[in-house]
């Protein structure tokens, strides 16, 4: 039987609140008393839920590369090992002619790796293009739209704050549209969604940020959309951005990829 | 949805490969939990570079201390939280925000309902994290304001009978009770 006193510190333990010695106190009951243990823990699923309910904010992929790197293992040192060659005149012989195998070797390595970078460069300046046409194709439906947005943007004290309007590319979702405001100053955003659908769990939409600085668009996050397909956010990227020229927003794997798949546009403006 | 029984034996089972150096067990870990975590560190901190820097030590530290997990103060993922929390928490403390904290802890009234998807989206799923939403949004009023004083200001018990205005037995009384009810409520979600 658990008195209300127990109850009381289990509570406050559990939000963290007790003092060290009180702490103490409670974790030392706890490897004594089975029921204890049950409340403490349904107690803290409890409080993680009550944490989880609030609303999620997704951190960046870069995040993910620095802390899994942070715990890279250490290479595998190989012991070098000289073997003593039984004859020095057969080492001698063979030497120039290995030298000159792993010489061809390399110029091999290095030929294929050049010629596959080119493949990688090409296809990623295709995917730009392909991008830039589709901006273009919806550069016509959203005149309206973009005097509006530049209207707000001359009245806005706000030099620095850029807003850009995205249209849907979706069959099935065609109402879906959403405003990006991006302030270059301090390098974050808002981003706002209405009428885009829900995706399964093992998918995420993917925000994208396009500067002609960098070869290809710069992520901005993850995010889901609620059950009646709006979302706000608040957005940063990895890299510095100076000219927020378009928007994009993609749909990919869960936890968002690197490069967008250009196949899986769901909308784009700027 | 996952059922919470395979979660905590696949969350067992992946502190015990990250303990022996298994970094795609780590990797899973860190995709499972990451939003949650994040999440928790910026309600904390209330600076998003601060959190990703507190997400980055929980992250190390759980790499580094899996073998060291005690089951008996909780599932990995509470152990998650907690860690966070903590270092969240320190880092207010070192930073000497305190009085900053406690003007924000008095002004920010009681989190509203929110429609925009929440960490137990994931771990729960969607229809279950709407069930908890509700939950709590049912909680009464000055209970959950006491417990989210608790858990994510980081003040001390004296400094929330300060902020709220109430003797210390009474705000003590007040988190019991609201744990109590949502540990009843919560019960069959999850």
């Amino acid at each position: 039987m658990i008195d209300e006193r127990m109850e009381e510190q289990a509570s406050l333990y559990v939000l963290g609140v007790l003092t060290r010695e009180e702490a103490h106190a409670v974790e030392t009951a706890l490897k004594q008393d089975a029921k204890l243990q049950q409340l403490v823990s349904a107690m803290m699923i409890s409080r993680d839920a009550l944490a989880g309910s609030l609303p999620q904010i997704t951190p960046p992929l870069t995040l993910r590369q620095r802390v899994l790197e942070q715990v890279k293992a250490p290479e595998k040192v190989v012991k070098f090992s000289p073997r003593t060659e039984e004859s020095s005149g057969g080492w001698a012989i063979w030497l120039p002619w290995a030298l000159a195998a792993c010489l061809a070797i390399v110029c091999a390595i290095s030929f294929s790796q050049q010629k596959g970078l080119r493949q990688k460069i090409d296809a990623q300046a295709k995917q730009l293009t392909e991008l830039d046409q589709m901006a273009d194709a919806l550069r016509d439906q959203t005149q309206n739209l973009k005097q509006a947005v530049a209207t707000l943007q001359e009245t806005n004290r706000l030099a620095s704050l850029r807003i850009a309007m995205l249209n849907s590319m979706l069959e099935d979702s065609p109402k879906a549209v959403a405003v990006s405001l991006w302030d270059v100053q301090q390098q974050r955003g808002v981003f706002l969604v209405q009428n885009l659908k829900p995706l399964p769990a093992d998918k995420d939409y993917q925000l994208w940020v396009i500067d002609p600085k960098y070869p290809t668009p710069v992520s901005a996050g993850v995010f889901q959309v609620d059950a009646q397909g709006n979302v706000r956010l608040q957005f940063k990227t990895d890299k510095l951005i100076e000219t927020a020229d378009k928007f994009a927003v993609t749909q990919e794997p869960k936890g968002g990829l690197p490069v967008p798949t250009l196949k899986n546009l769901v909308l784009i403006g700027g | 949805m996952s059922e919470p029984a395979l979660d905590l034996e696949r969350d067992t089972e992946l502190l015990r490969r990250i303990a022996g150096g298994d970094r795609s067990a780590f990797a899973r870990f860190y995709d499972e939990y990451s939003g949650l975590l994040f999440t928790i560190a910026v309600k904390i901190l209330n600076d998003t570079k601060e959190a990703e820097d507190v997400l980055q030590e929980v992250f190390l530290q759980i790499w580094n201390k899996a073998g060291a997990y005690d089951p008996l103060l909780g599932k990995p993922a509470s152990w998650a939280v907690t860690l966070t929390r903590n270092k969240a928490i320190d880092r207010i403390r070192s930073s000497q925000r305190r009085s900053k904290l406690i003007e924000q802890a008095t002004m920010e009234a009681a989190v509203s309902p929110d429609n925009s998807p929440s960490a137990n989206e994931k771990l729960h799923g969607r229809e279950n994290a709407q069930l908890i939403r509700s939950e709590v949004a049912a909680l009464p009023p000055d209970q959950r304001r006491a417990i989210e004083l608790a858990f994510f200001s980081g003040l001390t018990q004296d400094e929330i009978s300060q902020t709220l205005q109430e003797p210390l037995g009474t705000i003590k009384a007040r988190i019991r009770r609201g744990m109590l009810k949502l540990r009843e409520k919560l019960e069959e979600f999850i």
